[in-house]
């Protein structure tokens, strides 16, 4: 899991049948220390994660498929939690 | 899923006896300020496409082991699969 910050959100009406009902937010991955690591991901969320929020997001894609209950979806990224401002320095 | 712009299609000759008939698109990610400005940087990929992404477009490409999963029980040697074809992006 790692933390990361939610920079936006997308949309899109096509896509892949397992994806239909969640919502797609562009998160960008932080590392410990706050700096970007990576691209940005688009990360389902059924949680409500705004812009700006900090997130905590899973890439196991196996849980993810489970909780979804679609054994083909090509989701892996999914939004586990969202942070309260923590202390860790930004 | 990493996000890409779709900038070309992929033609096959030759192809691995699971991977015939399908569409192939090459997809150009972007980093947090690519995607601010709204011009892809990243190193350009191809990308098995089943929903018909044009020329141009934002797509979502799964990757990796989610991207084989799209046809499990079936086994395909792929590593990138688009899985949403993005309508709006909305990033600050």
């Amino acid at each position: 899991m790692q933390r990361a910050l939610v920079v936006g959100h997308a949309v899109a009406t096509v896509k892949h049948p397992s994806l239909h009902g969640w919502k797609l937010l562009v998160a960008q991955p932080l590392t410990t220390d706050g700096k970007n690591d990576g691209e940005p991901l688009l990360v389902i969320d059924s949680l409500g994660a705004g812009v700006g929020d900090n997130i905590v997001i899973s890439s196991d894609g196996a849980g993810t498929r489970q909780l979804i209950g679609h054994k083909n979806s090509p989701a892996r990224w999914l939004n586990l939690g969202i942070c309260d401002p923590c202390a860790s320095p930004k | 899923m990493r996000i890409a712009q779709v900038i070309g299609t992929v033609t096959l000759s030759r192809w691995h006896p699971t991977l015939g008939g399908f569409r192939w698109v090459i997809g150009v990610p972007f980093s947090l300020k690519a995607l601010q400005k709204g011009k892809p940087d990243g190193e350009d990929f191809v990308i098995l496409d089943q929903l018909g992404a044009g020329q141009g477009q934002r797509i979502g490409v799964s990757e990796g082991v989610e991207a084989a999963a799209a046809f499990l029980p079936e086994r395909k040697p792929i590593d990138a699969y688009c899985a949403c074809i993005l309508d709006s992006l909305d990033v600050r």
